[in-house]
């Protein structure tokens, strides 16, 4: 892959629940190895643009590039049409997503999340598997919690969890939608933590995020979304200490 | 209480060293007591009426005739279960799908076989040589591979099956349903995001929770299901209450056999419950069970705590 070319790339997306315009044409790119930032006021659309880079939520138009492929479609011609839910699948695989409320699976301890989809989507061997499970664990600092069920974790290690298990696929984009926003303040420092280390290591990630101070420190690139659409846009510093809109100027007033 | 608490602290005892006292009301005794007189007045009459013939009892609960009788019943259960469960699962999997055509097939079955009472549709299907004489397996409007006559295929047997699996299948599906729709859709989009396809995401994700969500109603449907067996005896397939007919048409000893019946009705619903409280117990924490806990919670009937006070 070329360096000029994005890793993702978003173009003239829009998408409207009933009556509401909820992203009005966003365009926005993500380099590899790129930390990208979205924040913004509450109801301003950050969910559903993540959720549209990965097709769970279907745009109405515009299309999501990950790594020049169209996601959820595929060319017919010179048309898009909507690809099948299998194919969908196998696309899915490169970008991993961690969501505010975890949703590891009950039924299974630590290791079997992690190992469910590699074994049984990519068909690897088992101890294989469990090998780069445990080695994950490692990473996020849960080894000793390898048996444990979800409910046997606090939400902080749940969450930990869940982003090893993502990680388990080996995705080139990792999609974060407030991770810690719903964990009590002293275990949100353990989940960052990991995420600043991911971000060391070279992975492309687009956080939605209300830590300003990670914003600050780890992303590449910051957006500011307000209405459907992003307002500003540019390196954290920049937007933060010096922001050109009043929307931006209030909402990060408000943090303050 | 009140002086306790102006006395001096000498005088008081010591709360801590003493335990709480349960709060019985009169009714307690008086309630208590009426309920033990007729418990006491009815096992008399268990021992000491002539007509159950306890004797006759112990004669036939093992008889040969009566053990096949309930190998059958048993088997009919299991069978019935198995058969409804599966084409359950299949129903609720067909309600929840995005196609019209599965959703109003699926709807139309449980609606049928809901409403349709199981001694009826045991005597329909016994008769199904009445409506379709023979069945054939072929290439539609082509060379016929295999035919049989309706009389052949269906026995007492295979007709009990059909009626009582294709009753469970319908209270199955609207279960699993439920149970499905219980999962949270965040545990889809994670099996999604994962790359997981949709039947990986049923098979290995939802199903196993959800399945965990209806075991306790299964548990009670099976129960339900060993005593609907009984309805086969109007087929004269000669399960446990047939057999036990069967003996009393002979010996007249209508009373003792029907008691023998019942024994062994309890016996397996009290087994059948164990069971379900093992494996829910089981899928709970994931630890074996005690017996003691399991027999507990066989009568779980839960009074509110009872007031206490500190007794002296
Ligand atoms: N499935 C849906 N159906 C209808 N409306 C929806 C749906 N999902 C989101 N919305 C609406 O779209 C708007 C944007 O929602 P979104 O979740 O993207 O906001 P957000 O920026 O992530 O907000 P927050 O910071 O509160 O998470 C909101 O007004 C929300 O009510
Ligand atoms: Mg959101």
């Amino acid at each position: 892959m070329s360096t000029t070319m994005p890793l993702l790339n978003v173009e003239r997306l829009s998408k409207s629940f009933g009556t509401h315009q909820v992203l009005n044409k966003i365009d926005m790119s993500v380099k590899l190895g790129d930390v990208t930032c979205i924040v913004g006021p509450s109801g301003s659309g950050k969910s559903t643009l993540l959720r549209c880079l990965n097709y769970l939520e279907v745009p109405d138009s515009g299309v999501v590039f990950l790594d020049g492929d169209p996601v959820g479609m595929r060319w017919h011609g010179n048309t898009l049409r909507q690809m099948s839910f299998n194919e969908l699948a196998a696309q899915r695989q490169r970008m991993g997503m961690v969501f505010q409320s975890f949703n590891l699976f009950p039924h299974k301890t630590a290791l079997e999340n992690i190992v469910e989809a590699p074994i049984i989507v990519q068909r690897r061997k088992k101890s294989e598997a469990v090998a780069e499970g445990m080695a994950l664990l490692d990473k996020v600092g849960l080894r000793e919690r390898a048996h444990y069920y979800p409910r046997q974790l606090s939400g902080g290690q749940q969450q930990r969890v869940a982003i090893a298990r993502s990680l388990a696929m080996k995705p080139a984009v990792m999609l974060f939608d407030e991770p810690t926003s719903a964990l009590d303040p002293e275990l949100v420092g353990e989940v960052l933590a990991v995420m600043r280390q991911l971000a060391e290591d070279g992975m492309t990630m687009v956080v939605v995020t209300h830590e300003m101070s990670f914003a600050r420190d780890v992303a590449d690139h910051l957006i500011f979304m307000d209405g459907g659409v992003i307002v500003e846009a540019g390196p954290p510093k920049d937007v933060l200490s010096n922001p050109q809109h009043t929307r931006t100027k209030a909402f990060l007033a408000r943090l303050l | 209480m009140a002086q306790d608490l102006k006395s001096p602290t000498s005088a008081r005892p010591d709360i801590h060293e003493t335990k709480p006292r349960p709060l019985r009301h009169p009714s307690w005794w008086i309630g208590g007591a009426a309920l033990s007189l007729f418990v006491v007045l009815f096992i008399r009459l268990l021992v000491t009426n002539e007509n159950l013939h306890w004797d006759i009892v112990a004669q036939y609960l093992f008889s040969p005739e009566i053990l096949a009788g309930l190998g059958r019943t048993l088997l009919l259960t299991f069978v019935a279960m198995i058969i409804g469960l599966a084409i359950g699962v299949v129903l609720a999997i067909m309600r929840l799908s995005k196609n019209p055509v599965f959703q109003t097939a699926s709807w139309a079955w449980i609606w049928f076989f809901r409403g349709v009472p199981p001694l009826v549709q045991l005597i329909f299907w016994y008769n199904l040589a009445l409506l379709i004489p023979t069945v054939s397996i072929g290439v539609p409007f082509g060379p016929e591979l295999w035919s049989a006559s309706m009389n052949s295929l269906i026995t007492p047997f295979s007709a009990a099956v059909l009626g009582l699996a294709l009753t469970e299948s319908a209270y199955a599906a609207e279960m699993i349903r439920a149970g499905i729709q219980a999962i949270n859709v965040g545990q889809t989009e994670a099996a999604a995001t994962l790359g997981m396809t949709r039947s990986q995401t049923l098979r290995r994700i939802v199903l196993p929770q959800a399945l965990k969500i209806v075991i306790p109603p299964i548990g009670n449907d099976t129960i339900s299901m060993l005593k609907f067996t009984s309805l086969v005896s109007v087929l004269a397939l000669p399960d446990l209450l047939y057999s036990a007919q069967m003996i009393y048409s002979r010996t007249y000893q209508t009373i003792p056999l029907l008691i023998v019946a019942t024994i062994w009705y309890l016996v397996l619903s009290t087994i059948l419950t164990l069971i379900e409280h093992y494996i829910e117990h089981r899928l709970n924490d994931g630890r074996p069970l005690e017996l003691s806990l399991i027999l507990s919670s066989l009568f779980r009937i839960k009074f509110g705590a009872p007031r206490t006070e500190v007794s002296k």
